[in-house]
């Protein structure tokens, strides 16, 4: 839902932004932040991250975004690409 | 031919009993030894399950305390066995070879150290720190020792100890299972376990000893693959079992039972399953039986080996099989049919083979015989000559400068050691790598250039790496227990979980570079460089698994410890059965402050007649590097021999646990074989 | 089959597909790694028995091929859509150093390709090959007797691409139709397979018209090497410098949305659809579109299309559009026959504009 795109747009690239920072880091990869794909695959191909990097991922995303995943059964569908990290950071802050 | 080394006792401390009575009632009976935890809170974790020594489930001591009790349970409880009074063992030629990987504020080879001390004997001690394969890597190294006549006796073993930590670290890989772990079984998962056990191996003839067993031969492989994962096809794991068997001089046909690592989790029990297939046959060749320990034991880490290799021992001996606990119907991609009675089950067989895999991509395998007499025939040994060599640490980048700064005996360069691994190797993914890792490849991949050496095909899985290496790398030690404090046990950092590890360092190493072949992390505290060289020169003489093997040591400066290095610095040296200009003539081994003894030994093995240079022993500016001054020595040696400026030369280190020496000579010597 | 019954059965049971489109060779050499590496966009970090997905771009940085490199002990295998082998060689002779010491090998007809995708692709693979396949990460490959099995597929369910020698293709074909067929499906079309790649955000480089257009705007940087040279590499470089002004964005309609459509907002033009197909899967339209970068986001309900008399509204959606099935599979507790669909999430969890 869109209530006023420039706004929307501009909380996106806000937390898109943060959320790339995090990969960066978390996964050391020594490129800019904006080389990282908003919809680039996290596991197996894209950023290549295994199942010891999938364990800090969820871990940095509740301490950085307060995001708690652990025990979702969507959890596997909410950590596929950054724009479903951020569609996820977006929604919890929808309902709080 | 050469007479396989004796088995004449082992000794156990485990969740099945302490000594071998309780353990034996307890394996025939079927029961497992793994209970609720009990020695500290699990409440942060989904699983509560371990496999604690039994009488100690609740006693939280600290880890060292309690691996030094459980090690000395096991190693009277082994000599009882074998019927060796202390005394006796202290006036013997004897060397202790013991797996153990605990991380804490000490050094590795503390542990070794304290044992020795309290045994009362004298010779060499030898920390293998590969996780868990440590043990295993133990016993065979055992063989080589009282194959090459360093030791009349090697009291062979590991030992570990179930912490918060390390529950943890696993807990939070997704490895563990929620109830006891059921290996083959539907259940994906295992259970963390710990221990001790120590296995006797002699050389025959020396005193009146029953023979329990026969050591018939060993495999060590590395994966090169991932730090947590196995290489999913068995690649590695095959590798090992084909290398005991060859080591063995023994056909696959031959085995009658397989013990294997067989954790139960996801990973590990289809590569496994993939690799005994390709060596045995889809059908195991129709009468092999196969079985995993760790629904008895748990996964008991640095113990894992010996534990589970006392457990094929005394299983043959009594005309059994182990079984495996807990396993009631067989996962899809495992075996279809392991052991999975509720006892052991009767079966008579002539030679069992156990197996294990650890973090990092390591791989070792065993071979036993029954008591009677066996032999192998002996390949001619092959002489060592050194291929390539450089230098590492603040202003030395090869072994020219080495000689530079030894020469001056200017100080070393306060400077912090700057290196950009990604430039020298742009085709390797270095992302996460540590600073002992990122050092030790650094040094190995420019020794292999020096020495004009490129890993392709076989030569990947014929080319070996030890490492000398005393602690895991500060910074992932800082990381990880930083992660434990500041997120809790429940969120620890994974990926510095996995570079906790003494070893962790060679197997990013091997990865990195491809190196397939025998590999291991040793320590003896100050001097591993150089013990790292004495080792990989033998099993080049001795065995046929590889032709090429890379000696290498690393410190990384440490804060945090007093017993840490105070700076920067790796060595790696290549050892080869090519001819050049640099020949290792001799080696001598001995216990710590025996150098005299060591360095007669060497001379002894050269067969030098004439005096041979003492160059450098440790060199005055080198301080602070326990691990790479003396592999420093060495290579300022290779150096001096290169250049014609000597045509000997002596090498030698009185280190924590053992003393080693190590002649070089120029390859026109001639020798008095 | 009907599109909608090849789409069904691949999306929820094992399909089975011919792969003709689709080139193999094997570079061998003492130098094949730097061979490869010269010509491929992405940084070869991959070991043996594993595979990396990454690109060959012309010099103005357009994707020309779709490219799974694939270390097979000191050769490469190269599994590739977008060119014919001979154009693959030829930029070898191009970009790689001529001392090079190479041979470039076509596997094909030697070989031929087919793949399996779905939920429980892997189960009619453990049938016919041995269980242990399941244990095969994805993006990874081995040799069994009869050729070579590859872990990957474009779908988004679990795929396996099996390169089987010619001589026992028919039968192979058979036998995995037939098992298959036990999984409640049969042959799927590249039409099929396309469609699911378009759901999954897989780029296809067979439909892309890619003119102008660079890895940065296609959403492909992360196979594209941040240190190395490489044919394409100065453009992106200028592009990056000069800012890119667009980004393929996802997006789905109700209906009548077809590529080369322009998209405009209250305000004016916002960019074009570049790929759009009917997907049973979410009812509706699912597309690609190039969108002015400013407002290239997920979420977005204020564009349309404009037709004649008609304006039909998109939603931009985050890739993939689907909660695949195979997310919800587990080859170590689950089986087709015993499998229980009713508690799943639903496959589709938007909804149309």
């Amino acid at each position: 839902m869109t209530t006023n795109l420039s706004d929307y747009v501009s909380s996106r690239e806000a937390v898109l932004d943060r959320v790339r920072r995090m990969l960066r880091d978390t996964m050391k990869l020594r490129i800019e932040p904006e080389a990282i794909d908003p919809d680039v695959p996290l596991f197996g191909t894209g950023l290549g991250m295994d199942s010891v990097d999938a364990v800090e991922l969820v871990v940095q995303l509740d301490a950085v975004f307060g995001l708690t995943l652990a025990g979702s059964p969507w959890v596997s569908a909410k950590l596929r690409t950054v724009n479903t990290i951020v569609d996820a950071i977006l929604e919890l802050g929808n309902e709080t | 031919m050469s007479e396989s080394p004796h088995i004449t006792g082992w000794g156990i401390a485990s969740a099945l009993g302490v000594g071998r009575d309780r353990f034996c009632a307890a394996l025939l009976r079927g029961e497992s030894g793994i209970t609720t935890v009990h020695r500290f809170d699990t409440s942060p974790f989904t699983t509560h399950v371990g496999a604690m020594v039994a009488g100690y489930e609740s006693d939280d001591r600290d880890p060292s305390l309690l691996s030094h009790e459980f090690g000395m349970l096991a190693l009277h409880d082994a000599l009882a066995h074998a019927r060796l009074e202390l005394e006796a063992l202290q006036s013997m030629r004897v060397t202790l070879t013991l797996g153990a990987s605990l991380f804490g504020d000490h050094t590795t080879e503390r542990l070794a150290h304290d044992l020795a001390k309290e045994l009362g004997i004298s010779g060499p001690a030898i920390t293998i720190s590969t996780a868990c394969t440590s043990s295993t890597q133990a016993i065979g190294f055992g063989a080589d020792l009282i194959g090459e006549g360093f030791a009349d006796v090697v009291l062979a073993g590991g030992i570990d100890v179930l912490t918060p930590a390390l529950f943890a670290g696993f807990h939070a890989l997704g490895v563990l299972s929620e109830r006891p772990c059921t290996p083959f079984g539907r259940q994906m998962g295992t259970t963390l376990g710990e221990g001790a056990g120590f296995v006797v191996i002699e050389r025959g003839g020396l005193r009146d000893a029953v023979t329990r067993a026969r050591l018939r031969g060993y495999g060590l492989s590395g994966d090169a693959y991932h730090e947590t994962s196995p290489e999913p096809r068995g690649r590695g794991v095959a590798a090992a079992i084909r290398g005991a068997l060859d080591d063995a001089g023994a056909s696959a046909a031959e085995i009658g039972y397989l013990n294997a690592h067989g954790t139960g989790t996801v990973a590990n029990d289809t590569a496994e399953w993939c690799a005994v297939q390709s060596v045995f046959g889809s059908d195991l060749g129709g009468s092999l039986a196969l079985s995993s320990s760790k629904g008895h034991l748990g996964h008991a880490q640095s113990a894992a080996g010996v534990l589970e290799v006392i457990t094929t021992l005394e299983c043959m001996g009594a005309g059994l099989a182990p079984t495996t606990a807990g396993f009631e119907e067989a996962r899809p991609g495992g075996p279809p049919r392991p052991v999975g009675s509720k006892q052991p089950k009767p079966l008579v067989y002539e030679l069992a083979l156990s197996s294990n895999s650890a973090f990092g991509g390591s791989n070792c395998a065993l071979v036993f015989g029954k008591a009677k007499p066996a032999t192998v025939s002996d390949d001619e040994r092959r002489r060592v000559f050194v291929s390539g060599a450089t230098a590492l640490c603040a202003g030395v980048s090869c072994i020219e400068e080495l000689a530079s700064i030894c020469a001056a005996e200017s100080p070393l360069s306060k400077a912090e050691l700057q290196i950009d691994l990604a430039l020298e190797l742009p085709r390797v993914d270095l992302r996460g790598i540590d600073r002992a890792s990122e050092l030790l490849t650094t040094v190995v991949s420019r020794a292999l250039a020096d020495a004009g050496a490129q890993l392709r095909g076989e030569t990947r899985a014929r080319t070996g790496l030890i490492a000398g290496v005393l602690r895991a790398s500060p910074d992932s030690l800082y990381r990880f227990r930083t992660s434990l404090e500041r997120r809790g046990f429940a969120k620890p950092d994974t990926t510095a979980f996995a570079q906790v590890l003494p070893s962790a360092a060679q197997g990013a190493c091997a990865k990195a570079l491809n190196i397939r072949g025998p590999q291991s992390t040793v320590t003896i505290g100050e001097g591993s460089g150089l013990m790292a060289a004495v080792m990989s020169a033998w099993m080049l003489a001795r065995r046929r698994d590889s032709d090429r093997i890379v000696a290498a040591a690393v410190d990384v400066r440490s804060e945090q410890s007093a017993e840490g290095a105070l700076v920067d610095a790796a060595c790696a040296l290549v050892l080869c059965t090519e001819p050049t200009a640099v020949e290792v003539a001799g080696i001598g081994l001995a216990g710590p402050g025996q150098l005299d003894e060591a360095i007669t030994e060497a001379k002894r093995r050269s067969g030098l007649s004439e005096r041979v240079e003492l160059l450098v022993e440790l060199p005055n500016p080198f301080g602070g590097m326990p691990a790479t001054s003396s592999a420093f020595a060495l290579a300022h040696a290779i150096g001096s021999l290169r250049r014609g400026k000597s045509k000997t030369a002596l090498v030698a280190t009185t280190g924590t646990t053992a003393s080693v020496a190590m002649i070089l000579t120029s390859n026109e010597v001639t020798h008095d074989d | 089959m009907r599109l909608e019954d090849e789409y069904r059965s691949l999306r929820h049971g094992a399909a089975l597909s011919r792969m003709d489109h689709v080139g193999l060779v094997r570079v061998s050499g003492d130098d094949a790694t730097e061979a490869v590496d010269a010509i491929c966009s992405g940084d070869l970090w991959v070991r043996d028995g594993r595979m990396l997905q990454t690109l060959i771009l012309g010099e103005p940085g357009q994707p020309v091929a779709d490219v799974y490199v694939c270390p097979d002990d000191d050769a490469c295998v190269l599994m590739f859509e977008g060119i014919t082998t001979e154009e693959l060689s030829a930029c070898l002779a191009e970009y790689a150093d001529p001392e090079l010491a190479i041979e470039l090998e076509d596997l094909r007809p030697a070989y031929e390709l087919i793949s399996v995708n779905g939920p429980y692709a892997w189960e009619a693979l453990s049938k016919w090959l041995t269980p242990d396949v399941i244990g095969l990460p994805y993006l990874s490959f081995y040799h069994f007797d009869r050729g070579t099995c590859f872990r990957a597929g474009k779908t988004g369910e679990y795929g396996y691409d099996l390169a089987v020698r010619s001589g026992y293709v028919e039968r192979a074909w058979e036998e995995l139709l037939e098992l298959v067929g036990a999984l409640g499906g049969g042959e799927a079309s590249l039409e099929t397979l396309d469609l699911c790649a378009l759901e999954n955000g897989f780029f296809s480089v067979r439909h892309a018209s890619v003119e102008g257009l660079t890895p940065l705007e296609l959403q492909l940087q992360w196979r594209v090497s941040a240190r190395k040279r490489f044919p394409g590499a100065a453009a992106i470089e200028e592009r990056r410098a000069k800012g890119m002004e667009r980004r393929l964005t996802h997006f789905v309609a109700r209906e009548g949305v077809e590529s080369g459509d322009p998209i405009r907002d209250a305000d004016g033009p916002v960019g074009q659809v570049t790929a759009a197909a009917f997907s049973p899967g979410i009812g509706g339209v699912a597309g690609m579109a190039l969108l002015d970068l400013s407002v290239a986001h997920p979420g977005i309900d204020a564009f349309f299309v404009t037709g004649p008399n008609v304006e039909r509204p998109i939603r931009t959606v985050s890739s993939p559009l689907l909660f695949n099935r195979s997310l919800l599979v587990d080859p170590h507790r689950h089986t087709y026959a015993t499998r229980d669909e009713t508690s799943d999430p639903p496959l589709w969890l938007g909804s149309l504009p």
